[in-house]
């Protein structure tokens, strides 16, 4: 065979004219900064250091012993006297059947500890017995209800329903509520998200959230890197380096590109939304003093192409912590970034939900390991520590960001290790859960094993750590 | 879009090179040469090349392979009262679909047995297992054919022959355009150039909704390098023939939020041009380890139950079949051949200029 392939490399110049300033190749920009990493995701995506900015919410009366707490990535939470957050669990069709809670019904989260499967995911057929069940625990075991007092009342959105074994759980919107076990501070959301999830992944439960205090011409969307800025149409609105507080400095020429989002003359400000006057008798939007635009050129809704332009950004009404400083951001062979370890190798996150009517999760080293060591390992520890294996954190490491940790895991059963193990690896973990790499990945930006397991790897599977991509969304999907 | 029956898909290039009129007429209807001597198309149809035309009987006589529901089923009857695990059922076929070589297939796996198929002679040989062309032309090597010609989904209307064009359509991360350069002749011209990119555009479709020539294409620069391709070819009485390359990535997702490609040795095109349209042929040696995580990852085993795909099964299948690029280590062969069936509509393709001014202010 002649081998006559040519890769053809040629750069994309985007040249941004600034009063006669020197062009700017974003290309050559973007890859320097995918390659030493730290740079890129200080300045694109992470929180910056010293700038605690938080999502403001619409306040509302609020029951007795509950409180609203601005959790790190999901924003604002309803959470109990304890600071725990309260979750939901609307009802949702899957493949075979459905789970969850009907507004202003009973729960369906009860003490049963169940056997056998629930046939809910194709392909497989209901009445299967569970792994490890001398283990097993019922749902509100896990999903501890949260219960009103005896002389509680209802209040606005918030409702009491009596449950099946008549004690009275409080509901929010007619969703009764719950707190998780998987949540060991305040503001932590480990129990469930905002983002997005088709029925595959899942019968996912909420976290209960006051309203967002935002203009109508505007939404949030969850993403991975923190609660990002929409349109009323879902397009992302960006800011630029070149405006004053409360002043556009985009005129002529910057207009065949940007857009600035129009406000109404008259409006509230609030939560540090306000207006100003761009030309006479026209309003622009800003948050926080940032006069805010739309990309003319963006693609589709929730694009992070405006901000490939350099001086621009995408406005989050709050971003994600930054991860541990030796992870990395990588561009990904198939169209945008994804987390990566200190090589550049992708980072993944596993995911598991447990085919019975209780929809529980088995992706944390608290729960059974027999669904991951299928798929990582065909049963295997030891070839899945191999296939995807763990990332080790440094010794001594410790997280800046509540949404990291190092977790202490037994290597022989891939559980959390006991006290004072001396042959537990200590691996970084996301909002509880190990993070992996993956052996079948030969270098930095390479995604082989993106959807391994079930369901594309969002029900029993890996799924990489995306921070954008720019064909699939994933950045907005759990995990 | 309309669609054809697989035998009017495929493209004729046989009876072309033999002698058939009546593209010989079609290529004198362009032989023009396109503006600038380039022109551009975006692929509307993609399927594995599998004859589905002749008698079961004599392609499949022991029947169709077995899907996920079917294996399972045989595996784990029900009919006896007898209650299963889920570590040693589910979990069990979950762990070996994902790491087949660690056991033994417990299933017959059935070949096709047909002796035609649609391909192209790669080896300029004719060798025992090589197939006949529906034209009769000898030589055709595609033992893909033969690993899933017995499988239902992916003969004609099966499941994945439907969802290998549906998903392609769907998912814009598969936009994949060509185009070719150097065209001085649209009938027959023996120097053309031709460029493989990903399109960031939808299809354009007319006022009945039927995919149409005469859209835009902008190729992704940013992030599609990684199916970037140039490749040599020439045009004979209308068909593009071009020169084989390794290592060809073939953009080949589905829509379950994965990005993902075939990997091809000795990949070639044959293609009928046409000023609107374009179809025939890619062909090549495809790599079992991409296929097999291609569709892993792509079709896990709810969607394989679709169309009876057994990935456990159908991946022994085409290591025994495997009939090209030997590893230089262990000598096994790591690809088979294949054939896929495509057709494109004209597109203009639109390159980022050099300068793309993005923002300014006065």
């Amino acid at each position: 065979m002649r081998r006559l392939l040519n890769l053809v490399r040629i750069p994309l110049l985007i040249v941004v004219i600034t009063g006669g300033q020197p062009v700017i190749d974003i290309d050559a920009a973007a890859a320097d900064a995918a390659t030493t990493g730290v740079a890129r995701k200080a300045l694109q995506y992470w929180q910056p250091p010293g700038r605690p900015e938080q999502e403001a919410y619409i306040e509302e009366p609020l029951p007795p012993g509950f409180q609203v707490i601005v959790s790190p990535l999901e924003g604002p939470v309803f959470a109990d006297s304890s600071g725990r957050t309260l979750y939901t669990w609307p009802l949702r069709v899957q493949r075979n059947g459905q789970a969850g809670d009907r507004p202003g019904r009973p729960s369906s989260c009860t003490d049963e500890v169940l056997q056998v499967s629930a046939g809910l995911m194709s392909p497989y057929p209901a009445g299967l017995l569970l792994p490890d069940l001398d283990r097993r625990v019922s749902c509100i075991d896990v999903w501890p209800p949260v219960i009103a007092l005896e002389d509680a009342e209802p209040l606005g959105k918030w409702s009491i329903i009596e449950r099946m074994d008549s004690a009275r759980q409080w509901a929010y919107d007619g969703q009764p509520l719950y707190t998780s076990i998987l949540d060991q501070q305040a503001g932590d959301v480990r129990g469930g998200t905002k983002m997005l999830s088709g029925g595959d992944a899942g019968v996912l439960r909420k976290p209960a959230a006051p309203t967002s205090l935002i203009p109508p011409a505007f939404g949030v969307a969850q993403s991975s890197t923190g609660r990002l800025i929409v349109n009323k149409n879902g397009y992302s609105v960006y800011s630029w380096d070149g405006d004053e507080p409360n002043q556009s400095n985009c005129h002529g020429d910057c207009l065949t590109y940007w857009t600035p989002v129009p406000a109404p003359e008259n409006v509230t400000e609030k939560g540090g939304w306000t207006t100003f006057e761009r030309s006479p008798g026209t309003k622009q939007w800003a948050l926080r003093g940032k006069p805010l635009y739309t990309f003319n050129y963006d693609p589709d809704e929730r694009s992070f192409m405006g901000a490939d332009v350099p001086g621009w950004h995408n406005v989050y009404t709050q971003r994600a912590p930054a991860p541990p400083e030796e992870f990395t951001v990588q561009d990904g062979d198939f169209g945008g970034q994804v987390l990566a370890d200190s090589r550049g190798r992708t980072i993944y996150l596993y995911n598991c939900i447990e085919d019975t009517f209780a929809q529980l999760a088995c992706n944390n080293p608290g729960t059974t390991q027999a669904y991951r060591l299928a798929i990582c390992g065909d049963g295997d520890a030891e070839r899945c520590g191999e296939t995807f294996p763990y990332v080790i954190a440094p010794t001594g490491a410790s997280a800046a960001s509540p949404l990291w940790s190092v977790m202490a895991i037994d290597p022989d059963t891939g559980r959390s290790a006991g006290p004072g193990q001396t042959d537990a690896l200590h691996v970084w973990a996301y909002r509880g859960e190990p993070v992996y790499t993956y052996a079948g990945d030969p270098g930095p930006g390479t995604l082989n094993g993106q959807g391994l397991g079930e369901f594309a790897g969002t029900r029993n599977g890996f799924r990489a750590f995306f921070l954008r991509d720019i064909f699939q969304d994933s950045e907005f999907r759990r995990p | 879009m309309t669609r054809k029956r697989a035998d009017t898909l495929t493209p004729p290039l046989q009876r072309l090179l033999f002698g058939t009129v009546a593209l010989f007429v079609t290529g004198m209807a362009v032989a023009e040469a396109p503006r600038d001597g380039r022109i551009g198309y975006v692929m509307v149809e993609r399927r594995w090349a599998v004859y589905s035309e002749d008698d079961l009987d004599t392609a499949c006589p022991d029947g169709f392979n077995g899907g996920p529901r079917d294996q399972f089923s045989e595996l784990f009857p029900t009919d006896n009262g007898q209650q299963y695990t889920e570590l040693e059922s589910r979990l069990m076929r979950e762990g070996r679909q994902a790491h087949p070589t660690t056991s033994k297939d417990p299933f017959p796996y059935y070949d096709a047995q047909g002796l035609i198929s649609y391909g192209l002679n790669l080896d300029n040989r004719i060798g025992p297992n090589d197939l006949q062309s529906p034209a009769g032309i000898e030589g055709i090597d595609n033992q893909v054919y033969r690993a899933v010609g017995c499988i239902d989904g992916y003969r004609y209307k099966g499941a994945v022959w439907q969802f290998d064009t549906s998903d392609m359509l769907e998912n814009l991360a598969n936009r994949f355009v060509i185009e070719l350069a150097g065209v001085d002749d649209f009938h027959n011209d023996d120097e053309v150039t031709v460029t493989t990119y990903r399109g960031l555009d939808g299809l354009h479709k007319d006022a009945t909704g039927t995919l149409s020539a005469g859209g835009v294409q902008r190729v992704d620069m940013r992030w599609g390098q990684p199916f970037i391709y140039q490749i040599q070819g020439k045009i004979v009485d209308g068909v593009l023939i071009t020169e084989p390359v390794d290592e060809f990535k073939l953009i080949w997702s589905m829509a379950q939020n994965i990005g993902s490609y075939q990997l091809f040795q000795g990949f070639r095109m044959q293609i009928e041009l046409n000023p609107k349209s374009a179809k025939g042929l890619f062909a090549g040696y495809v790599d079992i380890d991409q296929w097999d995580l291609n569709l892993n990852t792509n079709w896990t085993t709810h969607f394989q139950s679709y169309g009876h795909v057994s990935q456990p099964s159908l991946y022994r299948a085409m290591h025994r079949l495997a009939d090209g690029y030997p590893d230089p280590v262990t000598g096994e062969n790591t690809a088979v051949s294949s054939a896929v069936e495509v057709s494109f509509i004209q597109v203009h393709v639109m390159r980022p200029p050099e300068d793309v001014k993005v923002a300014r202010t006065d």
